[in-house]
């Protein structure tokens, strides 16, 4: 018979437990909840109950807390869950993983064990090829636990994002500070959206940048997201506050499968593939030369006018929007006429070709909308490199091997025409409104180049130019293009949402293998 | 003040505003042609025409001052 001992029953141990995890519950107390508030936002926890559906997340690594290999002094009680919630739920019934840095925790600093916990779900995303989602909201890495050479075993962080691009989707959300080398978690994420006035995030936050440099500024003039989401391209939505991106995560999942190897997905819809859209007509002005919203027709196409711009504030002269066709999620890539005529700069190349390679990655369709005068020309743009923006566009359209449809509008002019996915970039289905111009040039530009000669020989050399545009005018129809077959057919503008369904559906069972090769060279 | 900038080199067609006149932001102030289009250029910001820095017929630069609003 066993000696007496004072040995706890599983009563005790359970009370115990339910206590130390109330503890890690409580994430950095209800003072530091209450600066947390104040400043316009939810903490972690109120952010991934919003996230997922209801009573689906399962937590890793609720009792984890600091610990530290140089011998610094930890903080147990003061670190739970070591500052970053970790775990994985559903969204929308499908499962997806998620790491919440904890701002009321250190500041949500990064620290050691924190990290293994988030490389953990890293590992699990790929085992189970789910994707992958960062609420950010982080003082950066937490230096006193990192200082030192020890940095030179550290950054696998990147390494492994890397590899999971183009196999699972990745969403990094700001949601506060993002400094330092972190502000590579949404650097490498395919979709960044940033919450207005509370989010930052940049290479070296301010105090940093004081040290290393001497300028003055601070993280929110740096690298909030009225720079990322205007200026730099890094941001790909502005929203409000806290729920409003929490939502734009979820809508944003809803257009991609769970990983490169699933279709797209599908979802129900009342509105009828047929319906045809009479008021196009009213929106889009036959005279060439004058703009127009083209934010309107893509409202109109889509399935009950529902629209999710990617990128909507940055590079406006080009549209990058997910949308579904007869319940099929598509990418849609459209000129926008109102903004620069259309024409495309570096910026639109580059959010074009990035929107391009995401749809493509996750086997979404793409649908182009043109009406592009062509590349923006002269010094300026030579001195940014249009030319090997414009070719990572070109790029990026041929690489894509999911189904393409092509619409011609009105205009399709000279390199425009090419990367708006013309017919030599394989769409499965190329058709231009009886409104196109399709052309290298405009007469006018043409003119000068073709008739120069005649022009300087004539007697009223005014007229000759005008007299020589207009014959080169007469060249630009869409029934020549039609009748050589170059494009597939030309069609009532009403009647354009039928087509791309018809044509969507006509590609559905596309198998485009290229040649083998390691990757290529693509120009950045 | 705010300083209205053109977002494109291109030829100014048409002035469509005088100083001292009020307008609304998003008000069309005058018109560009480039890339075979016309292109509005609108003010930011609501406010009256202080100066118009351009004459019609004239090459604008990108990123130019042609218009200034207060």
């Amino acid at each position: 018979m066993s000696e007496a001992r004072d040995i706890p029953g599983l009563d005790e141990l359970t009370a115990a437990l339910a206590d130390r995890r109330a503890r890690s519950v409580a994430m950095g107390g209800t003072e530091r909840i209450a600066q947390q508030h104040a400043r316009h936002k939810l903490t972690a926890r109120e952010r991934i109950h919003l996230l997922f559906d209801a009573d689906t997340f399962v937590e890793f690594g609720v009792l984890a807390h600091q610990h530290s290999m140089t011998g610094a002094v930890t903080e147990p009680e003061r670190t739970p869950a070591d500052g970053v919630i970790t775990g994985e739920g559903l969204i929308d019934g499908r499962r997806v993983y998620c790491a919440a840095y904890d701002f009321t925790v250190m500041a949500g600093s990064m620290g050691m064990i924190g990290e293994q916990k988030v490389a953990r779900l890293r590992r699990k995303a790929m085992l189970n090829r789910l994707p992958m989602i960062w609420l950010l909201d982080s003082a950066g890495a937490r230096i006193q636990e990192a200082a030192g050479s020890t940095f030179a075993g550290s950054g696998a962080l990147f390494f492994e994002q890397v590899q999971m691009s183009g196999v699972v989707p990745q969403v990094a959300a700001m949601l506060g500070p993002c400094a330092a080398g972190t502000a590579y978690i949404p650097g490498l994420a395919d979709f960044v959206p940033m919450v207005k006035d509370t989010s930052s995030m940049s290479l070296g936050g301010a105090r940093l940048v004081k040290a290393a440099t001497g300028e003055e500024t601070t993280d929110h003039d740096m690298g909030g997201s009225q720079v990322h989401c205007y200026v730099s391209g890094v941001g790909d939505l502005e929203v409000d506050d806290d729920p409003a991106c929490i939502t734009a995560v979820r809508d944003y999942l809803s257009y991609l499968p769970s990983n490169n190897r699933e279709a797209a997905p599908r979802r129900q819809t009342s509105d009828r593939r047929d319906r045809r859209i009479d008021d196009l007509e009213k929106i889009v002005p036959t005279n060439p030369r004058a703009a127009y919203d083209m934010r309107k027709v893509v409202k109109r196409l889509a399935d009950d006018g529902q629209v999710f711009e990617v990128k909507p504030t940055f590079a406006r002269n080009i549209i990058t929007a997910l949308v579904h066709f007869n319940g099929q999620s598509a990418g849609i890539v459209a000129s926008q006429p109102m903004i620069k005529g259309g024409a495309l700069d570096i910026d639109a190349a580059d959010k074009a070709a990035r929107f391009v390679w995401l749809c493509d990655a996750f086997n979404v369709p793409l649908v182009f909308l043109q009406d592009v005068p062509g590349f923006i020309v002269g010094t300026e743009v030579e001195k940014q490199g249009i030319i090997r923006h414009g070719a990572k566009m070109l790029y990026a359209v041929s690489e894509a091997t999911v189904p393409k449809v092509t619409v011609v509008l009105r205009k399709a002019y000279g390199a425009g025409y090419y990367v708006m996915c013309g017919r030599g970039y394989e769409p499965d289905t190329l058709v231009a409104w009886p409104t196109a111009e399709v052309s290298v040039m405009g007469p006018e530009g043409a003119v000068d180049i073709i008739f120069t000669k005649q022009i300087a020989a004539a007697d009223d050399p005014a007229a000759a130019r005008a007299e020589y545009a207009a014959a080169i005018r007469q060249t630009i129809d869409p029934f020549i293009a039609a009748s050589w077959a170059m494009i597939d057919d030309i069609i009532d503008p009403a009647d354009t949402r039928r087509v791309i369904i018809d044509a969507l559906e006509g590609a559905e069972t596309k198998r485009q293998r290229r040649a083998w090769r390691k990757h290529g060279v693509p120009p950045v | 003040m705010t300083e209205v900038k053109a977002e494109l080199v291109g030829n100014l067609w048409k002035i469509v505003v005088e100083v001292g006149q009020a307008v609304e932001e998003d008000d069309t102030l005058m018109i560009l042609e480039s890339m075979k289009m016309e292109i509005p250029i609108t003010t930011p910001t609501s406010g009256t025409v202080q100066q118009i820095l351009v004459a019609e017929g004239e090459v604008v630069q990108e990123g130019q001052t042609v218009a200034v609003i207060d």
